[in-house]
């Protein structure tokens, strides 16, 4: 293709963007679901307060603005740069996953966090966005012989595994699986073949009956719930069944901003938090939950079409991999809510209210938006801008 | 798939995956292809992945808030009960009030061999339950069993107040607690069930698998306003009389349903006593006695009925009766011939021997039959007995059976068989169920119209001029019959150890309903001037009770009977010379 336009040749013998250029490059359009999603959240936030900012509304906006800075701020970064500290920064996010093991905040029956004082630290978050970094750099430049050898696959399989173990220990299985689902995924675009999945898959299963001895009590009383929610309709299947009542409540309109009756009088537990979709779906009715499902909808597709765009490999799989995250966030969480997985405890990405979750997806985001600004940069084997 | 194209350039002509180096000519060999296409692949397929779990998502959106409209509505509240939940279906009286319900529970269990510190754990819940025996908890939580009961039914602030401990190795299992709302008032005939909610005595036992499986309310005949109104009067005389027990009874003379069943002592079943405690004894349906005097009613009945007596004709009462080495004597002895209504306004029991004699005991054995003295009563207890009846009925056995003694029946039966002789003379068997309005009653013809008119007509003077003159109240008519039987105490008659009672329906013109109050060995007092017979005990409850209970059912006091050719004080200028 010798007839390509000089433009383009410019543009790709100008390895180095200036600020203005990438500022230009920014997707508004991402910008504009993120936010929007956002302020769907925020309303929910404060209707879930009975019509008031605190406690939980205000501080959730003030999250925001600060993801949106975070955001910015990796946005601009060079893709290049994130790649080259991406082992770095999964060392981080595994020390600190050790060290809430070793001497942690127990809350709600798992040890998950770090008080940093002015922030309750998950780095099981942390490690979520590392994960996807590391494997898409080890990925990166891998040809496609190097990924049909079965020994290749061993190190990118332990950086998955070490790290899932241990967030399965704290517990928490939704973290767990997500990390596998997302790996999984990424593993998948890196052209891994697909009957080794199916040795992975198999094995897995033959694990489940040693891993079900390992699972916690309450996580057991969870899946045997899921398995009938009706056997304990006042107890471990309390939420399932007030989330499908609130949710039926709802109906096709809804009841109406501010006027969700089973959620404001307290049936709907963690309403603000992992059962917020019932909430918003109560006072929107399916209508409202079709509209919000659609704008996620969008947000996946606008990662999907930048991980299609990006040339280079790095920058596709780390944005399919945030792209994935996201998407697993959503789905694990509405399709709990209806009662579809069992309760793994995964916020609704972006409404829930939290802030490590929230401050780990507009990072994610970020790198969402690097890699397209930098969707021509081309990407060496090592990270450098010319092999 | 260039979905974003820049706006100050056109796009660059580059497809994902493509290897491009800058200014580098493109080209493909075979296993960089190869890589593309697997990659292109890949990407939709993962699309297609993405496209079916949003499918997913959105139809059961769909499912949830619209389709499932069954969820949505079953259970608005945390408090509501799902009825499938409940094992055990509700108790409820003739007008639908609650006898017997059961709420949902959860049980305290351990298993023993989680528990990590079982002296800490006891500790911790004798804290917060402190019904609770320490040593026992602890060799249940050192036991190293899979599963130990610590305490059945918890109340929810108790489950609370347990799980804020935190003790591992405890859990809770969902369980059910049968309650009584009115406690003692109709134990004898609820029942009750045992720890595992499975019955044990009254309607719990006797309609156990029906309480089981069919999850509406059992509707029983009691009205508990009557059962209510009989309860404390017949407490009120056992205490008055110090008596050893005591018994009421209401039936519904024209169904045979019993409106009300009273047995003291009683107990109460949500914390009933242990064993053989005398006071699970029912004696309105279990306890077998000789009943006296009442049984002149039967007597009298069966001689008008066989044609053998009128009530013109008379018996001679002016000696005791001699008879197969024993001597028949009257407690109120008139020393003369006695017409049969003064035989049972005096109850003279020469004068209803010589009667019973006269009738055969063939005749008296039929009759008897017929009215359902001779066999369980049938009703819905399994609490019940059969009547002790002589096993061969010989001369002297018919004459003292003629005024009740030699016969031991239950007070059921009693107040069963003077329904039929009162409403008629028609049998029904005595039941606890309610009778579905309009439903066929099997009623059988015991005796003729004539007879129960004649009868009534007796009954009415035994009140208005007889033994019985302290269970009239003015306006409804009251007709009856006293009964004060010696107890046998190892085979021979004690004088002072009585069981008195009182028969009556009301109103005797057009009986509507039979009251059976019963004294187990009442004690004189002051006022009754130390009498202990039927008419100084008993006959005051019932007369209570009725004054009570028929204006209850809508029944209006009357200046005179309506009933043609019935009058009140019938004979009673021939009574009052013979006075």
């Amino acid at each position: 293709m010798l007839g390509r336009d000089s433009r383009l040749s410019m543009r790709l013998n100008h390895t180095e963007m200036s600020w203005r250029e990438k500022l230009w490059q920014i997707n508004w359009g991402l910008l504009a679901l993120i936010t929007a999603v956002t302020g769907i959240g925020l309303l929910t936030l404060y209707s879930a307060a009975q019509g008031h900012i605190q406690p939980w509304a205000l501080k959730q906006f003030l999250r925001f603005l600060l993801g949106m800075g975070i955001l910015f701020m990796v946005a601009m970064v060079d893709i290049r740069f994130w790649m080259r500290h991406a082992y770095t920064l999964y060392m981080i996010a595994m020390v600190l996953l050790v060290a809430v093991q070793v001497r942690g905040t127990v809350g709600m029956g798992a040890q998950r966090w770090i008080d940093l004082g002015f922030i309750q630290l998950q780095p099981s978050e942390i490690m979520k966005i590392a994960l996807v970094l590391s494997l898409a750099r080890y990925f990166h430049g891998a040809t496609v012989q190097e990924t049909g050898r079965p020994l290749f696959l061993v190190p990118p399989l332990i950086m998955v595994l070490a790290p899932t173990g241990l967030v399965m220990k704290q517990p928490d299985l939704g973290t767990a699986l997500m990390l596998m689902m997302s790996s999984g995924a990424i593993f998948f675009m890196a052209g891994v073949r697909l009957w080794k999945f199916g040795v992975l898959i198999a094995g897995g299963l033959a694990a489940v009956p040693v891993a079900w001895g390992f699972l916690h009590d309450y996580q057991r009383k969870r899946l045997e719930v899921f398995l009938n929610p009706d056997e304990d309709p006042l107890g471990a299947g309390y939420h399932i069944t007030q989330s499908k009542i609130a949710l039926g409540s709802g109906g096709l309109f809804g009841k109406g901003f501010l006027h969700g009756t089973q959620s404001r009088l307290d049936f709907l537990p963690e309403k603000q938090t992992d059962f917020i979709f019932t909430m918003f779906g109560e006072e929107w009715g399916m209508i409202g939950g079709l509209v919000l499902l659609t704008l996620y909808a969008l947000l996946v597709a606008y990662g999907y079409a930048i991980a299609l765009r990006c040339r280079s490999q790095f920058g596709r799989l780390v944005a399919l991999g945030i792209t994935t995250t996201f998407f697993l966030y959503f789905f694990i969480n509405t399709a709990m809510v209806m009662g579809l997985v069992p309760v793994v405890g995964v916020p609704l990405p972006l409404i829930s209210y939290g802030g490590t979750a929230m401050l780990s997806l507009l990072f994610g985001f970020g790198l969402l938006m690097s890699a397209y600004i930098h969707r021509d940069v081309p990407i060496g084997r090592r990270g450098a801008h010319e092999d | 798939m260039n979905l974003f194209p820049s706006r100050r350039r056109p796009a660059p002509r580059i497809q994902a995956g493509d290897d491009l180096q800058a200014n580098a000519p493109l080209r493909l060999d075979g296993v960089t292809s190869h890589a593309l296409e697997t990659g292109r692949s890949r990407l939709l397929t993962t699309a297609a992945m993405f496209f079916l779990a949003y499918s997913v998502i959105g139809l059961r959106l769909l499912d949830v808030s619209v389709l499932d409209r069954s969820t949505g509505h079953a259970a608005p509240t945390a408090t509501s009960r799902d009825p499938a939940d409940i094992v055990r279906a509700d108790i409820t009286d003739r007008n639908g009030a609650i006898l017997a319900t059961s709420l949902p529970t959860v049980s305290l269990y351990a298993q023993a061999n989680e528990v990590q510190d079982p002296a800490e754990a006891t500790r911790k819940l004798i804290g917060v339950l402190p019904d609770l025996n320490a040593a026992e908890i602890q060799e249940r939580l050192s036991s190293k069993r899979p599963f130990v009961y610590l305490r059945r039914n918890l109340t929810p602030r108790q489950q609370y107040d347990v799980n804020a401990l935190g003790i591992p190795g405890l859990y809770f299992e969902k369980d059910e607690r049968r309650v009584y709302p009115h406690g003692d008032l109709a134990a004898h005939i609820v029942g009750m069930t045992d720890v595992d909610n499975k019955g044990v005595s009254g309607i719990e036992r006797r309609f156990d698998s029906r309480l089981r499986t069919d999850h509406q309310p059992l509707r029983l005949s009691i009205d508990i306003r009557m059962q209510e109104i009989v309860h404390d009067e017949v407490a009120k005389s056992m205490k008055e009389f110090s008596a050893l027990g005591a018994v009421g009874l209401v039936m519904d003379v024209h169904t045979g349903e019993v409106l009300a069943m009273v047995s003291l002592p009683d107990f109460d079943p949500n914390d009933p006593p242990g064993g053989n405690d005398v006071r699970l004894f029912n004696r309105a349906t279990k306890g077998l006695y000789e009943m006296g005097s009442t049984f002149k009613l039967f007597n009298t009945a069966a001689a008008l009925d066989y044609g053998v007596a009128t009530p013109t004709s008379s018996f001679d009462a002016t000696q005791p009766l001699h008879l197969a080495g024993a001597v028949i004597h009257d407690d109120h002895p008139q020393a003369r011939w006695l017409t049969v209504p003064e035989i049972l306004i005096y109850s003279s029991n020469i004068g209803a021997a010589r009667m019973a004699l006269d009738l055969g005991a063939a005749n008296q054995r039929a009759f008897l039959d017929r009215v359902g003295l001779l066999a369980p009563t049938g009703i819905e207890l399994p609490e019940t007995s059969t009547p002790q009846v002589p096993r061969v009925w010989r001369e002297i056995n018919t004459a003292t059976i003629g005024f009740g003694h030699g016969i031991s029946v239950t007070p059921l039966h009693l107040i069963t068989g003077v329904s039929a002789l009162v409403n008629g003379g028609e049998f029904h068997r005595a039941t606890l169920l309610a009778r579905a309005p309009g439903a066929a009653i099997e009623e059988e013809r015991v005796t003729k119209k004539k007879t129960s008119d004649e009868l009534r007509q007796m009954m009415r003077m035994v009140v208005a001029q007889g033994t019985g003159k302290y269970a009239d109240v003015p306006g409804y008519f009251v007709g009856g019959k006293t009964g004060t039987a010696e107890k046998a105490v190892n085979g021979s008659y004690r004088r002072k150890a009585v069981l008195s009672s009182f028969i009556a329906a009301f109103p005797i013109d057009a009986p509507r309903y039979c009251v059976l109050v019963m004294i187990d060995e009442p004690q004189g007092t002051k006022e009754t001037h130390g009498f202990i017979t039927g008419g100084w005990t008993a006959a005051p409850a019932v007369a209570r009770i009725i004054a009570q209970i028929a204006p209850l059912t809508g029944m209006l006091p009357r200046r005179e009977m309506q009933t043609p050719g019935f009058v009140d004080g019938w004979a009673t200028r021939d009574v009052a010379r013979a006075d």
